[in-house]
């Protein structure tokens, strides 16, 4: 996938943060594969991936608590590989938050500061500044258990900021909360990075929070890296079938290309790019629409039959039989017009644009 | 109205709690509770000779027990041997619990059960197995003779030899203890320490020594208590040259047959454990 890897700098020239063919192999397999990775000054990088596809052993070995077993870590042009964790000057939030059970939050918040032999008043005043940061002032004497998700989930923001890291590491740190809070947390983190200026790698499984927080996001899958690119190329270029299914929801199907066209079922697809032989058609749900266009220049379309009808308000999503394929088609709703009943007839049509595909995988 | 129902399930919980603790809080004041009152009585009753209890009120043991100087002697050696006793059990105990509490798996099965087996022979066999260890021909000896050191060390029928022993027969317990208190040591608060600028070492005793002092505490008033109450291998391995509480109960009642004086004893042998019991408690209030 070397060549999905074009978005960051080249050979980590201008890299703040730079993986150099990083690996992490346990006895039977490799958990994190030939990984590069290049991360400029003040920029937010999502590790995007299923669970077990070694984003969060990548984040590990960023921050030291795991080894590599190949490759090469360097910040700012230092090589940390071997470095320990408590050299590496990296903020890490953890999943867990991982707050100390037994400090109040103004020592949670201290701690780094105290091992760095920081001056009393100095670190009062730094302590401060962090909670203020993150909106917990009045909260300093209270206990970790004695606040909510949220709350410790600044705390453990503050904690990582307050000892100004070189570079902040999130490992999933907004799967614990609930939907609401998540949002909110991801616009304020992502302030917080952007008004600080500090390089940041976000681990997540979540697609929408990688697409809507990061600078850009690096694509993994078992252990590797599939595709690092702006959320805008990952969406509409993806560079491989995973990527394309991983990220946004999209119909896949088997067609049979020959140059600049390919058969899917009965019906001839115009395609954007040329191949030839077996191939997927990917094509995004709500990019489909249902019923004919005037002028078929720069549209593909086929006929099919709606076989359910789901109505969940801001839009409607149908199943649709194409000749015995059932692709998944978006609407958005509107009181001018009813949702189509099962049974009927329908054209479905979309851009040639729209219509993404790929040589099957060897 | 949810306060309500509350109410009726909060009576019903009552009620059925009640009646599971009913067994065990009869079976405790029948052989627990009644002859410790027992107990109590007989230290303020006569001392008679030849071994009889005299039905007449006496502070007289109690008296005895103050002013005689060779009793504060055994109390406060059996104290500090058996904080003594804890501390070491402690150092000896602390990294394979922690070790354990890290592992997983069937390694960690067999550990645990490597842990757990001397348990399952009793503290007699064990304390005569240190007598083979420790005797003046003992393995020991034999093996520093071989390194030309001037043997034999005297480590057993006194105080060292009580102190290897019990060391090694409270383990167990001690292990078992720190274990149950090491539930809130999670492995990622060590490696935030660790990314914060923690040294291993610091992390070590800003984070995972506070963290595991709940377990440290249950452990240490665990082994205080069953090292204090602790006869028989003190009795062995002592070699009847070091007298302690237990030693000196068993002594009273079976030997010198001053019921009044034992009972006196063990009466003190509480007052011990209620202080214990107390340095327990506070510990755990300050931890909080």
């Amino acid at each position: 996938m070397r060549e999905g890897t074009g978005g960051g700098a080249p050979a980590g020239e201008d890299a703040y943060l730079s993986l150099q063919h990083l690996g992490k192999r346990y006895s039977d397999f490799a958990a994190v594969h030939d990984l590069t990775l290049n991360v400029p000054r003040g920029e937010l990088v999502a590790l995007l991936g299923p669970s077990g596809c070694g984003k969060t052993t990548t984040l590990r070995m960023i921050a030291g608590l795991a080894s590599a077993t190949s490759g090469r870590v360097i910040v700012n042009g230092n090589d940390i590989t071997t470095a320990p964790p408590y050299r590496r000057d990296m903020g890490v939030v953890f999943q867990s938050y991982a707050l100390f059970p037994h400090m109040t939050v103004a020592k949670n918040v201290a701690f780094g500061l105290q091992m760095r032999n920081v001056a009393k008043p100095e670190i009062e005043r730094r302590v401060q500044e962090a909670i203020g940061m993150v909106r917990l002032g009045g909260m300093e004497d209270r206990r970790p258990r004695a606040l909510s998700g949220g709350q410790q989930q600044r705390v453990a923001l503050a904690r990582a900021l307050v000892i100004r890291p070189s570079t902040l590491l999130f490992d999933e740190p907004l799967s614990n909360l609930d939907a609401k809070l998540r949002d909110e947390m991801r616009t304020e983190i992502r302030e917080i990075q952007q008004r600080l200026g500090i390089t940041a790698v976000f681990v997540t499984h979540d697609q929408a929070e990688a697409l809507a927080m990061c600078d850009k996001v690096a694509v993994m899958n078992a252990g590797r890296l599939e595709q690092l690119g702006a959320p805008v190329d990952l969406y509409e270029r993806p560079a491989n079938p995973f990527v394309a299914s991983f990220v946004g929801r999209i119909n896949r199907l088997p067609a049979v290309a020959h140059g600049k066209s390919a058969k899917v079922g009965a019906h001839e697809l115009r395609l954007t790019s040329t191949l030839n032989g077996e191939v997927e058609v990917m094509i995004r749900p709500h990019r489909i629409a249902i019923g004919r266009t005037g002028e078929m220049g720069g549209f593909n379309q086929v006929p099919g039959v709606v076989k359910r009808v789901t109505y969940v308000g801001d839009l409607v999503q149908y199943d649709v039989d194409v000749d015995g394929l059932t692709w998944s088609v978006e609407q958005p709703t509107t009181a001018a017009r009813a949702p189509d009943a099962p049974g009927s007839r329908v054209d479905l049509s979309w851009r040639i644009a729209d219509t993404l595909a790929f040589a099957k995988r060897a | 109205m949810a306060a309500a129902t509350d109410d009726i399930n909060g009576k019903d919980r009552f009620g059925l709690a009640a009646a599971l603790l009913t067994p065990i809080v009869i079976i405790n004041a029948i052989v627990f509770i009644v002859p410790i009152v027992n107990l109590l009585r007989i230290s303020f009753n006569e001392a008679l000779p030849g071994g009889g209890i005299g039905p007449a009120f006496t502070w007289e043991n109690w008296v005895n027990l103050i002013e005689d100087s060779y009793y504060l002697e055994i109390l406060l050696r059996s104290v500090w041997m058996s904080a003594l006793i804890t501390l070491l059990t402690l150092f000896c105990s602390y990294p394979i619990a922690l070790y354990l509490h890290r592992a997983s798996g069937a390694w960690r099965t067999f550990l645990f059960v490597l842990v757990i087996a001397p348990l399952l022979t009793s503290a007699v066999v064990r304390t005569y197995g240190w007598i083979a260890m420790l005797a003046d021909n003992g393995l020991v000896n034999t093996a520093l003779s071989w390194f030309g050191a001037p043997t034999p060390f005297r480590l057993i029928f006194n105080l060292t030899g009580i102190i290897i022993g019990l060391t090694e027969i409270l383990m167990p317990y001690m292990i078992l203890a720190l274990l149950a208190g090491f539930g809130r040591l999670d492995p990622r608060c060590e490696e935030a320490a660790l990314t914060l600028g923690a040294r291993p070492l610091q992390a070590f005793w800003r984070i995972v020594v506070p963290l595991t002092a709940p377990g440290i505490a249950l452990g240490c008033f665990f082994c205080f208590v069953l090292c204090v109450s602790s006869f028989i291998t003190p009795r062995i391995l002592g070699g009847g040259r070091v007298f302690l509480l237990a030693t000196e109960i068993y002594d009273e009642a079976i030997v010198t047959l001053n019921w009044p004086g034992a009972a006196t004893l063990s009466i003190l042998v509480l007052i011990v454990f209620g202080a214990a019991l107390a340095l327990y408690t506070r510990a755990l209030r300050r931890l909080d």
